[in-house]
């Protein structure tokens, strides 16, 4: 892993980063530092007008949008992504926008950037939302509690909670399910759960 | 606000689907991260300032907390703090639950159903997240373009953001296992135990 730039004493990595922060973090200095490093920064803020290609509005299933005129807050935030996704920018940061999104629009979305070979910062506190990328910084305010693979960090089942965090469910009832000895693994998706479980 | 017409008062209700909130009814008061551009104090401006404060779950260092000092979450509790001074008879929250951890959204959903069973306020919660509103109410009310289309328990709502645990639930069906619905992991966890331990029973 290559550090890209040190934002407010993080170092930005070029791996897919979830930062899951308490509520009482303020990212507007975040915001500004993203900008001045040439990312494209989502938030739910200063959305004006769809300006977005035909193709990705059909990859996102949002030509709906085109005839809209009183956007929601959600189609907002959507126009905000779509409109980024024209730029040609390395590294996409999402300032607590993506738990507002359908499952849909969210998979397609994470699914695009990653085959695109984009960078995505994620910044939450939604703890569902640790399970979409690799590498996992977690917040108090403004200082790193901890930061590792995402795999790793979630095992420290008593650190977050103690900020305020359950586990996400796939892998809390993965381990109650190691408890009583109905699986040896812990499982971080659904899917794999189920098919484990009734082969 | 029409979507509570012929609605029983004093309830907690949940708002999901596609709308825009707006009102000029001055007994509803609805909750947003407005940024307000003063210090928390002057915004509050009144004797019951602490009061509401510690009710939202803040406390009196954030009198002399100017806005830019603060998290967007902390602006939706100060607005929240706000509102129950201006005591309005309905409170809308507008995705109040975003950008809060587990253990405040928990806080939280236990003050919206102190403020409806003892302070007798209808609470109308929209969200688009139904694991947030299901042990609160048993009430949706679903709209499209600013009109009411039906209203669902939180059992069938139709929820374009399928929680996790009905998910999994969905992937066992499809495996032909007969199982319950279940919004707590540890009852489903105890299912799946029971589940797997008649099986054995059957094949041993």
């Amino acid at each position: 892993m290559t550090t890209l730039f040190t934002i407010n004493n993080k170092e930005i990595k070029d791996i897919n980063t979830t930062i899951l922060h308490t509520s009482d973090f303020n990212y507007l200095k975040d915001i500004q530092e993203y900008l001045n490093n040439n990312c494209a920064v989502i938030t739910k803020e200063n959305i004006a007008y769809l300006d977005c290609s035909p193709a990705i509005l059909s990859i996102f299933n949002s030509e709906y949008l085109i005839s809209k005129k009183d956007y929601t807050l959600i189609d907002k935030i959507k126009i905000n992504i779509l409109n980024n996704l024209n730029d040609n920018k390395k590294i996409y940061v999402f300032f607590n926008v993506l738990t507002y999104l359908d499952t849909n629009f969210k998979t397609i979305l994470i699914n695009y950037l990653k085959e695109k070979n984009k960078v995505i910062i994620n910044y939450s506190t939604d703890i569902e939302e640790t399970l979409l990328l690799d590498y996992l910084i977690v917040l108090q305010n403004n200082t790193i509690i901890m930061e590792g693979n995402y795999k790793e960090i979630l095992k420290e089942e008593k650190i977050l909670k103690k900020l305020g965090f359950n586990l996400p469910f796939i892998l809390e009832l993965s381990l109650g399910l190691k408890y009583y000895n109905l699986t040896n693994d812990l499982y971080y998706d659904n899917e794999s759960l189920v098919n484990y479980l009734w082969k | 606000m029409t979507i509570l017409n012929n609605k029983p008062k004093e309830k907690i209700y949940g708002l999901m689907g596609n709308i825009n909130l707006t009102t000029n009814n001055t007994n509803i008061s609805i909750v947003t991260s407005y940024k307000f551009g003063s210090t928390v104090k002057d915004y509050l401006n009144s004797p019951k300032d602490i009061s509401s404060l510690k009710m939202v779950y803040l406390n009196e260092t954030y009198l002399s907390k100017k806005i830019e000092e603060l998290s967007e979450s902390e602006i939706k509790k100060v607005n929240l703090a706000k509102t129950l001074i201006t005591n309005p008879k309905i409170i809308v929250l507008n995705y109040f639950e975003k950008g809060l951890t587990n253990k405040e959204q928990k806080d939280y959903q236990r003050l919206f159903k102190k403020l409806s069973n003892d302070y007798h306020k209808t609470i109308l919660i929209y969200t688009n997240d139904i694991s947030f509103i299901w042990n609160l109410t048993k009430e949706i009310i679903y709209v499209d373009k600013n009109e009411v289309i039906n209203t669902y328990s939180s059992d069938d709502v139709p929820s374009i953001n399928i929680p996790p645990i009905k998910e999994f639930i969905t992937l066992i069906r499809n495996k032909n296992i007969n199982i319950d619905d279940y919004k707590e992991t540890s009852d489903l966890l105890k299912a799946i135990y029971r589940i797997k331990e008649s099986n054995n029973e059957i094949s041993n």
